[in-house]
């Protein structure tokens, strides 16, 4: 009943012994428009991090939905934010959710944070071949708890298309609107009352539906925030603790607020 | 040998008496269906009686702690291959039991010139109310028992266990209370590490509770719990003794 080319734990192992691929690398000539395009963002806030990310999805100039979820939970304690094409964004999400709760039920302990954030590079290197061709290509965020230090800390960390992996300090976005987010976050950090860091879970959360509001004037690809169709974005919490998702109701009654 | 047919069943009849001699003294482990959940104990040296296998599925076995992990791994192996292949909701104990360990452990258990797996094994899969809750009892030479809802306990001894089985059901009756439950499960569990009757004077309920009380001095209660009204996919979570009062 044992595999003897399994490796304890790594479930990418596992779907090789089975010639299951986990990410197909064949590239068509006629390849169809992709979608893609997106803003999704992570900060460090007072009580741990906050991840958020618009709900648009486009090819080419026509907006495909507006109900993506790019921010998910992966396991109890880490997020993806998935920004570039979402067929291959999902697939990757997927195979890390498996891999993940394989390895803790298999190994009886969970895996570490480094261990998790090189899975998603080895997955962003696994997937280069799309990369290269223009197709499937997946800039990601991840966000985790590193269990190393007391008491528990969350971390967040972003990735070129590559696989490189990078610890952010105190923010990080990716997608076509984040470069607009990005100088609004980094004056925020410099200037702002309160910083970012600083701020309490209503302040993050009304600085975050900000920042979308702000990207989507600027991107046509970023969904941004729009009450009247009930369209909010997908925010979610990683504190030491765990993963909060904040719902459509909760931002609702504190954009009522701004 | 295997050209004799009489020769071959014999060398069954001998495997099976092996095994059985093997397993006597293993320490039994319970399951229940209660109405929040389910919920499995084994008395061992922790993690190493009550296992999650996938999202609303858990194990637990006692035995050669070897031959329960292969067969942990290869029900987690099954699951989350199908789980991945196909989806989470997709995953049932019943497939993976009739086929996927059944077989393994029928063929293994005819591999006379083989090592026999030294397990009995008691799997839950979590259902949307308790009616719904499946069990099944899996025994080392493949055949199994299938149940829905209900209270089992799974020994080494087949005698044992069904007089063990009566007395659990009659007892449970009406017990919701995963203290309570978990609470007899314990008794049991000490009736039958005592060889205690479970028909003519058994012993009463203080004498019971203190007797695994004293028992528990040097071992640990593992204890799992299937969560049916969390909203989190994954329902299993590993409770200490001290979690439950007990």
């Amino acid at each position: 009943m044992n595999n003897a080319n399994l490796i304890a734990g790594d479930f990418l192992s596992l779907l090789a012994t089975q010639k299951v691929s986990a990410l197909k690398t064949e590239v068509s000539a006629s390849a169809p428009v992709q979608t893609q395009a997106t803003t999704v963002f992570a900060f460090h806030f007072s009580e741990g991090i906050l991840m958020a990310g618009d709900r648009r999805a486009t090819a080419g100039n026509v907006i495909v939905t507006d109900r993506v979820e790019k921010i998910m939970d992966i396991d109890a304690s880490s997020l993806l934010a998935i920004a570039g094409t979402p067929a291959t964004a999902f697939e990757m999400a997927r195979v890390l959710q498996t891999s993940f709760e394989y390895y803790r039920r298999s190994q009886l302990q969970p895996l570490s944070l480094p261990a998790k954030v090189r899975a998603l590079a080895r997955l962003l290197r696994d997937n280069l071949p799309m990369t290269m061709q223009g197709v499937g290509i997946v800039v990601p965020l991840f966000a985790g708890v590193d269990h190393t230090v007391s008491p528990a800390k969350p971390q967040i960390y972003f990735y070129d298309p590559l696989g490189a992996q990078f610890q952010a300090v105190g923010h990080a976005a990716s997608g076509s609107g984040s470069q607009t987010i990005r100088s609004v976050m980094s004056f925020q950090e410099h200037y702002g009352n309160p910083k970012p860091s600083e701020m309490n879970l209503a302040d993050a959360i009304r600085f975050a539906s900000r920042l979308l509001i702000t990207a989507s004037e600027f991107d046509s690809a970023t969904g941004g925030v729009n009450p009247a169709s009930e369209i909010y974005a997908t925010i979610k919490v990683l504190r030491s603790t765990g993963v909060e998702t904040i719902s459509d109701a909760q931002q609702k009654e504190f954009l009522q607020k701004l | 040998m295997t050209e004799e047919p009489y020769r071959w069943l014999e060398a069954v009849a001998n495997r099976r008496d092996y095994v059985r001699e093997q397993l006597k003294g293993g320490s039994p482990v319970f399951a229940a269906s209660l109405p929040d959940g389910i919920l499995l104990l084994g008395v061992g040296s922790g993690q190493s009686k009550v296992f999650e296998i996938f999202d609303r599925h858990a194990m637990a076995g006692l035995g050669h702690p070897a031959d329960i992990e292969k067969i942990r791994q290869a029900a987690l192996d099954a699951a989350h291959m199908e789980a991945f292949t196909r989806a989470p909701e997709d995953v049932s104990l019943r497939r993976l039991v009739s086929f996927g360990l059944s077989g393994q452990l029928k063929t293994n258990f005819e591999q006379i010139f083989s090592a026999p797996f030294l397990i009995e094994l008691l799997l839950a899969e979590l259902g949307i109310d308790p009616s719904k809750d499946l069990f099944f009892r899996l025994h080392f030479d493949g055949s199994f028992q299938t149940h829905f809802g209900g209270a089992y306990v799974c020994a080494s001894q087949m005698d044992t266990e069904s007089a063990a089985q009566k007395w659990l059901t009659e007892t449970i009756k009406g017990k919701t209370d995963r203290k309570q439950v978990a609470q007899i499960f314990l008794e049991v569990w000490w009736m039958l590490m005592h060889g205690k009757s479970f028909t003519t004077s058994t012993p009463n309920e203080s004498e019971r509770e203190s007797g695994w009380r004293a028992d528990l001095n040097e071992k640990s209660v593992e204890i799992g719990w299937l969560d049916r009204k969390t909203s989190r996919l994954i329902r299993y979570e590993s409770l200490t003794a001290e979690q439950l009062g007990l």
